[in-house]
């Protein structure tokens, strides 16, 4: 079975919620990776976790792109390992200059935590293969720091990028996620491993499943 | 406070010399109201705390049920007033860290948060600098350990202008065998983990224990969320590999007390060796050290001496500190030294045993005027009076503050349900269910009644999502001890906590007691009962939300009577409440609790929401707004009585069930079967988005989404 890494630091919160998504939904062999020990070669694909890496001092993700981890990132970026940073590993991820541009404090200066409403544009990549191109997926946001900001977002719209119908904090464009080498690595705000299960949501759909089921896929059959 | 003339001669008779500045100090924290619970010891033992699924009582640093057989739940609510109200981001949040601290205490995961805060009215800049910053202070401690805010309750008064209260709650999960059992014997040694040891909150529960002053602000603790999470972290890995027989929280009264604490319940004594503690400033006395209050800080005792290597190898793991202070000795005595030289040396018994306390109590009932009439008031008015008051208008930007969804397992998050519903996560689709309720209005008006409301509502809130209540926690929050006219409310709160338990069959597996709640001017707050119900159940897709879904019937179960008393219409209408406030029906609440239960089992309902403040009309609305459909509501189908006083009144044991339409002679046979009174009061419409009230099929009012939308999301000025 293939295997995917589950990244923690001290802080991570999310780590047994998206383990639980990779093993139940992607039906992947996942792990929770402690940092110092993460060796890029063993995995077939690697998440960041949300949570507060560090207590996020300094800035969201900062401190954590200074782990041990960070060389085996960048080393695995370059081969081509596929790679998901969610909310706090987004901001780790775009620290590292993995992805690109910034996420700064929300325009409320407050920490928010909703429903909103995703759409996914050029969607394809091992994360995304199962989604088509516009499709809307309501999943949960839950950040202080998710002001997405770039000065040129020309080169992000021409990558696999996801979008806020309705702006929650302020970002660039209504971003909500962005990707490099078409989808290989990509980042997102909102947080699927919370959207995954129909009891998980009630009233709304499972948006965040499809991701899971995406990454089980392409690892299986490729993307 | 400090201890009185009295107490030191009671001790230094027993010890035949003088006491150290130690040990003053230490007895100052262990005989304080807040640590010994003196005002109130007696009256708490008339709590029902026992029934078959309870594992852990009161007395230890939180209680534990059995959830189903192989889960346990642990909670624990206590206030954090006093640091609050001088400091409300720091107080808030440290409310939070000394809650979850308490619950891994033994043994469990935390997963879930919930709050009960009582704040000033918003129209002064003092009051809204405090709840702002109350709000902020839990969202940034709550959010950053990764443990979800997914339920509470906000109050907002003026008699909270300059003194909030904060109730924090924390519910964990653990198996029932991986409990701690909290023992130790003579020769374990004792870790001090986490934090350093600085001057914050020196003597902080002694602050707590006295009417507020601002000079005080010195003995307010400052929380550091991130080294919290940590020790969450690495106590999980040595409770999964079962390195640990004792864990316990320096909370109120600091490395004494709980040292005190643990020596007294474990019948042995006790060496602590002050100088061996990490310590923020190199330049702390023994005294200081006794009695700090300095956050994230934890004792923990291993099982065994072959335990310790891979414990520091944990917090080694963590870049936690730790140091080995002292052990646990054969003769009953707290020996602490410093340096060397022998600083505290007193019997483990005295310790405990603060001499009496002899409380006056004022025995007369409070004699409460009675309301003018609300009769031919101008309805739109006041239901749109009603809908903008902050106690009853929406509360999304205080949860959206809070992380609701951390951890994945929440089921119904705040605003969706009448409690927070929390799954498991393993595998099968089993949970809990939480609500915690209070209503100052109520308790100032009846102190007994009212604290039984409180518990009668949080009961229900469990109920009409489909769970099934099976504990409570309690949190009394009441003045000046020392007044008799003040401590009547703290008695009769606690008789009525003591009621309501044993009436509606439900154990109370802990609780907290604030006093001295009162300003510089030696006023007292409005006295009030948080109660927070547990319930379990068993498939967490039928749980029943709020939330209605159009073009189906109304059906209020439950009797109206016209009970206006403390009600909020008086509160919106005339200024402040009158009467009496309404009756408590346990026997209501039972049954309608388990027929709520068998409705969500059924599926026979599409919402369903706990009618409280602001009567049948607000929970109407409420519903309806949230849900983006009208409704319309005929008032003599609720009650055949004065419009106001059946749209309004806040009679106990009642649910307002959006009912499915081809389901609705199932649900109006089994309400009978229950003897329940259950009849459709109105409908919920389609395309318009409108509030209809009719009298005898007349209209008596129509409002449209736009005229409530500022009303009901008033509250965006505030946070």
């Amino acid at each position: 079975m293939r295997r995917v890494a589950i990244m923690k630091y001290p802080g991570t919160n999310c780590e047994n919620e998206t383990l639980y998504a990779v093993r139940n939904v992607s039906k992947l062999d996942g792990k929770v990776v402690w940092h110092p020990d993460f060796k890029a070669r063993e995995w077939d694909a690697v998440v960041l976790p949300g949570g507060f890496s560090y207590g996020d001092y300094g800035r969201a993700g900062l401190i954590a792109s200074w782990s041990k981890a960070s060389r085996e990132l960048l080393n695995a970026f370059d081969y081509g390992l596929p790679i998901l940073g969610i909310c706090n590993g987004f901001q780790v991820l775009s620290e590292l200059g993995i992805l690109p541009g910034n996420l700064l404090y929300n325009a409320s200066a407050k920490f928010i935590a909703k429903w909103v409403n995703v759409k996914f544009h050029n969607p394809r990549g091992p994360w995304l293969s199962l989604i088509s191109d516009g499709e809307v997926l309501p999943m949960p946001i839950a950040h202080a720091e998710g002001r997405y900001y770039i000065d040129d977002v020309e080169p992000i719209i021409g990558e696999p990028w996801a979008e806020y119908l309705e702006n929650p904090n302020g970002s660039i464009q209504s971003i909500a996620g962005v990707s490099r080498k078409g989808g290989v690595a990509l980042g997102i705000m909102p947080h699927p491993e919370r959207a995954t299960f129909p009891w998980q949501s009630l009233k709304y759909t499972t948006g965040g499943r499809r991701i899971f089921e995406s990454i089980g896929e392409s690892l299986r059959r490729g993307w | 406070m400090p201890l009185t003339s009295f107490e030191i001669g009671y001790a230094q008779e027993a010890l035949g010399r003088r006491l150290t500045r130690e040990e003053l100090v230490l007895l100052e924290a262990e005989w304080s109201e807040h640590c010994s619970y003196k005002s109130t010891r007696e009256e708490l033992k008339r709590l029902k705390t026992e029934a078959p699924l309870v594992i852990v009582g009161p007395g230890r640093d939180a209680g534990a049920i059995k959830l189903f057989d192989d889960v346990a739940i642990i909670a624990r609510i206590e206030s954090h007033n006093h640091p609050s109200a001088l400091d409300p981001y720091n107080g808030a949040a440290t409310g939070v860290g000394g809650i979850v601290r308490d619950v891994i205490s033994l043994g469990a995961k935390p997963v879930l948060l919930a709050d009960a805060l009582y704040m000033g009215s918003g129209r002064t800049r003092h009051s809204r600098w405090l709840s702002k910053n109350i709000i902020r202070g839990i969202s940034d401690y709550g959010n950053r350990l990764g443990i979800p805010t997914a339920t509470g309750l906000a109050w907002f008064s003026e008699a909270y202008e300059k003194q909030p209260l904060i109730n924090v709650a924390c519910v964990g999960i653990a198996k029932p065998e991986g409990i701690l059992p909290g023992s130790v014997k003579p020769g374990d040694p004792i870790i001090m983990l986490g934090n350093t040891t600085g001057r914050d909150g020196f003597l902080g529960s002694s602050f707590a224990s006295k009417p507020l002053d601002e000079s005080d602000v010195a003995a307010i603790q400052v929380g550091n969320p991130f080294i919290e999470k940590l020790i969450i972290e690495a106590l999980t890995e040595a409770f999964d590999k079962k390195l640990l027989s004792l864990v316990k929280d320096l909370g109120g009264g600091g490395l004494g007390t709980a040292i005190v604490e643990t020596a007294a319940q474990n019948d042995v004594g006790v060496v602590i060796h002050l100088d061996r503690v990490h310590l923020r400033e190199p330049d702390l006395e023994p005294f200081e050290i006794i009695a700090s209050e300095s956050q994230e800080r934890m004792i923990v005792v291993p099982r065994n001496e072959g335990a310790l290597g891979e414990l520091f190898s944990i917090f080694d793991k963590y870049g936690l500190e730790y140091s080995v202070i002292g052990y646990f000795s054969k003769e009953r005595k707290v020996k602490m030294l410093f340096r060397g030289l022998p600083v505290v040396d007193l019997p483990v018994g005295l310790a405990v045993s603060p001499p009496k306390t002899p409380r006056e109590v004022l025995g007369r009932e409070p004699c409460n005027k009675e309301a003018p009439m609300l009769r031919n008031i101008d309805l739109k008015e006041a239901v749109v009076k009603v809908l903008s008051s902050p106690r009853v208008s929406l509360k999304a930007v205080i949860y959206e503050q809070y992380d609701w969804g951390v951890g994945g397992r929440t089921s119904l998050p705040p605003g969706y349900g009448d409690s927070a519903v929390i799954w498991l996560m393993d595998n099968t689709k089993r949970g809990f269910a939480v609500a915690v309720r209070g209503n100052p209005g109520y308790t100032r008006l009846d102190p007994f009644v009212g604290a039984a409301i409180s518990f009668a509502e949080a009961y229900r809130r469990v109920a009409s999502v489909g769970a099934e209540p099976l504990a409570a926690l309690d949190n009394i929050n009441s003045g000046n001890p020392e007044k008799p006219e003040q401590h009547y409310y703290t008695l009769r709160m606690i008789e009525g906590i003591a009621h309501a338990s044993q009436a509606l069959n439900l154990p109370v597996i802990g609780g907290n007691v604030s006093l001295y709640n009162e300003d510089e001017s030696g006023s007292m707050i409005d006295p009030v009962a948080s109660v927070l119900v547990i319930g379990r159940i068993e498939d967490v897709t039928k749980a029943l939300t709020t939330i209605p879904i159009g073009d189906s019937p109304l059906v209020l179960a439950g009797d109206t009577k016209t009970e206006l008393g403390g009600s909020e219409v008086q509160r919106v209408l005339l200024g402040r409440g009158y009467g009496r406030p309404p009756e408590f029906k346990p026997i209501e609440e039972k049954r309608l609790g388990i027929f709520a239960k068998e409705v969500s089992e059924k599926g026979i309902a599409n919402a369903a929401h706990s009618v409280s403040l602001g009567g049948v009309v607000a929970t109407a609305f409420k519903m309806a707004y949230k849900g983006g459909v009208g409704v319309t509501i005929e008032s003599t189908a609720i009650c055949d009585c004065d419009p106001v006083e059946a749209l309004f009144s806040e009679s106990q044991a009642r649910i307002l069930y959006e009912v499915k339409r081809e389901k609705l002679q199932d649900f109006l046979s089994l309400a009978k079967a229950f003897d329940i009174k259950a009849g459709v009061i109105g409908n919920t419409l389609k395309d318009e988005r409108l509030f209809r009230l009719t009298h005898r099929s007349n209209k008596i009012m129509e409002l449209g989404f736009e005229d409530v939308s500022e009303a009901l999301e008033g509250l965006e000025n505030l946070g």
